[in-house]
């Protein structure tokens, strides 16, 4: 018997209820970080804000030194900038085309550009690094407790279904936060700090804020799928494929419809341009005159290169019609929607809707499962 | 937000009621009109296979869903108050249950926390209990790479962590090796007598209830067959006594006549013994004298009681020849 053994004693403390998500959370949180891959995956998404760092830099840089008013007119949509590919374009397209005569301010400017490339940053590798980073982690969570018959250990304890969930729920808002949330606020620090004032922080305190409730908008219809779709296996490893699955064949298939969309309005193009030049040289003025009251013919700019990333950053300004098929781009809509920079309704609707639906739909899946046991 | 602790307002009510439950899975019926009262102490839960022991814990624990009847915790509906009930009771599920990743002091901390114990108390307690249940530093290893045995104590260790009032535990010595199962047992035996909890063993093995339990419930095909006192059951009906002896069994009878004390001898498999009247219990002091005149050595002395597998056994077929 070891020296200490005090033997049995009663315990006369006072007990805390309502505390056992948060100490769900905490544990789940302390099991998931003693993965060296998770750890590895974690600390690598936040390598992309190197990138972004320095397009912050440049553009304070570009604001101090003066540069930003002679630019102003050679910018045009769609263009980049100074070679330096989809950044260039990204703050091109935030300069170019303002309605005011005089352009607007640089706050004004500040803004915008920096609303773009926190969208940027949060969708193009941010998203994608959560797709993976989550589906290493929540396949796990719900199906090996299901697996190791853990929830005995939950449900013979104070414990309710939905503290069970919402402790579960919080593991992977915290691993959404760490990749998504927070390299995106230290982006928006960085900026202030290398701004020529902090006075700033007047101008883009919204940001942080915009910040915050992209990354749970994110996190919400995420998480709860990956829940859902752990509950409904006790083999992890097919969560995690039906994870990854649904990312890619969502992906797939918003590609592909949104590709037949654009062959589809290039073979009308053909045939349009095809009619007019029989008639009329391709001439806008010429065009009116020969058919009065039609239509001008609209010509469609050629598909651009790494077209989504353009999407991604908020710089295509043209409507996405299958976002709500694909989670990654209907997400795509919703953050461009909180960071203001898409407003057409008609546009970010269905892509709301379907994570609505999509979220309700796992929510109720995830309640079922868990609490399927001690309903026999 | 806190909530009393159970040994702050010991409430007038039953540690258990449970009053005609009853529960089916599609048309066989798991527990028929089930009734029984559990007093403090510690209760034998047995029956063979598929008696409806499990469900009849689950019930208790409200993880099941009943066609009829009601149960009583201490006086509160684990229906009704789930988290009322649940913080008063401990349980060892008899399936392996565990959080793969933590270590046995962190399964049982974890524990701790989720009954809503403070975070270094938690720990604190959790060694504490772990020491006394043996645990040694085998608690440091991950809980899915321990031993049965080792599992066992942790899973037994989690259960009692918050010093419940009613401990249910299903098959506890299920891999525990002869010297792990005595000393299992004596635990439940100090937290029934010394600190005044309840306990519930649902078991198989008659030898681990007829030792430590003080009653016996017996379920056969979903119905509470036999229920009662252990020593009620076990009696023979007549006040006797049972007398091994070294030496003249015939001179110690005589000795036992001369001091009042009626005995017969009665021989048995393992030997000649003999059976002391004990009409008047108040003349069994008597005995040790009667022993030194007669020149004998009193090996054991103790009430005639029918085996607890007999009993069992007799219960079951009764059972059996009522089922319609």
């Amino acid at each position: 018997m070891p020296l200490h053994d005090v033997g049995y004693r009663p315990w006369r403390g006072r007990v805390a209820t309502g505390s056992a998500a948060g100490v769900i959370a905490l544990t789940g949180i302390k099991l998931a970080w003693k993965s060296r891959w998770l750890r590895r995956a974690v600390l690598f998404a936040w390598t992309p804000g190197i990138v972004f760092a320095f397009a912050f830099f440049a553009f304070e840089q570009a604001v101090e030194d003066g540069l930003l008013g002679p630019m102003r007119p050679r910018l045009r949509l769609d263009q980049a900038i100074d070679n330096i590919g989809a950044l260039g374009t990204v703050i091109a397209n935030a300069l170019a085309g303002r309605p005011s005569a005089n352009g607007p301010t640089t706050d004004e400017l500040r803004h915008i550009v920096w609303s773009r490339l926190l969208l940027a940053f949060m969708r193009a590798p941010q998203a994608l690094l959560l797709a993976i980073v989550v589906g290493l982690v929540a396949p796990a969570l719900v199906s090996r407790d299901l697996r190791a018959k853990a929830w005995l250990v939950y449900f013979t304890r104070p414990v309710r279904e939905i503290d069970y969930i919402v402790g579960k729920l919080v593991v992977l808002a915290m691993l959404v936060a760490a990749i998504t949330m927070l390299p995106a606020l230290a982006l928006w620090v960085l900026g202030v700090l290398v701004s020529p004032s902090l006075q700033v922080v007047l101008t883009t305190w919204d940001l942080p804020l915009r910040i915050v409730i992209s990354a749970l908008t994110l996190a919400l219809p995420t998480v709860l799928m990956a829940l859902a779709y752990s509950s409904l296996t006790l083999e992890s490893r097919i969560a995690s494929f039906a994870w990854f699955a649904t990312w890619g064949a969502c992906w797939v298939a918003h590609g592909a419809l949104t590709t037949a969309d654009m062959m589809a309005a290039e073979a009308v193009d053909r045939v349009e341009a095809s009619a007019y030049s029989t008639a009329m040289p391709l001439d806008d003025d010429l065009e009116q005159r020969s058919f009065p009251g039609r239509a001008p013919l609209r010509r469609r700019p050629p598909p651009e290169p790494l077209q989504w990333l353009r999407r991604a950053g908020g710089t295509d300004a043209r409507p996405d019609r299958w976002a709500w098929l694909s989670p990654y781009h209907a997400l795509g809509v919703v953050q461009a929607a909180v960071f203001g920079i898409e407003r057409r309704p008609d546009v970010i609707i269905p892509p709301v809707l379907s994570l609505s639906v999509l979220s309700l739909v796992a929510g109720a899946v995830l309640v079922n499962r868990v609490g399927a046991p001690a309903r026999v | 937000m806190s909530v009393p602790r159970a040994g702050d307002n010991p409430t007038p009510f039953p540690p258990l009621v449970v009053d005609g439950l009853v529960k089916r899975y599609g048309s066989r019926t798991v527990l028929d009109s089930v009734s029984l009262e559990v007093r403090q102490g510690i209760t034998g839960l047995v029956g063979p296979n598929g008696a409806g022991k499990s469900t009849l814990v689950r019930a208790i624990l409200g993880l099941v869903r009943l066609e009829a009847g009601r149960v009583r915790v201490f006086g509160r509906d684990p229906y009704r108050e789930p988290h009322t009930v649940r913080q008063r009771l401990g349980v060892v599920p008899e399936d392996e249950c565990s959080i793969p990743g933590l270590s046995g002091v962190e399964m049982v901390c974890y524990a701790a926390r989720l009954s809503g114990l403070p975070g270094t108390e938690a720990l604190r307690r959790a060694h504490e209990v772990l020491d006394w249940c043996d645990a040694g530093q085998e608690r440091y290893r991950p809980v899915e790479t321990l031993s049965v045995g080792m599992k066992q104590k942790v899973s037994f260790a989690a259960a009692i962590v918050h010093d419940p009032d009613l401990v249910i535990l299903d098959e506890p010595t299920n891999g525990l090796d002869p010297i792990e199962r005595r000393a299992m047992l004596g635990r439940l035996v100090t937290l029934t007598r010394r600190h005044g909890k309840t306990v519930i063993v649902s078991t198989h093995v008659l030898p681990d209830v007829e030792s430590i339990c003080d009653d016996i419930v017996v379920l056969s095909q979903g119905r509470v067959c036999l229920t009662g006192a252990i020593a009620d059951l076990t009696g023979t009906g007549r006040p006797e006594y049972r007398l091994v002896a070294d030496g003249d069994q015939e001179a110690l009878v005589a000795s036992l006549a001369r001091h009042g004390l009626v005995a017969r001898t009665a021989d048995e498999p393992t030997g000649l013994e003999l059976r002391v009247d004990a009409t008047r219990p108040e003349r069994l002091g008597a005995v040790w004298a009667a022993a030194r005149d007669a020149a004998t050595r009193v090996r054991q002395f103790e009430p005639v009681r029918r085996p607890l597998e007999e009993v069992f056994v007799a219960a079951l077929r009764e059972a059996d020849h009522a089922a319609p």
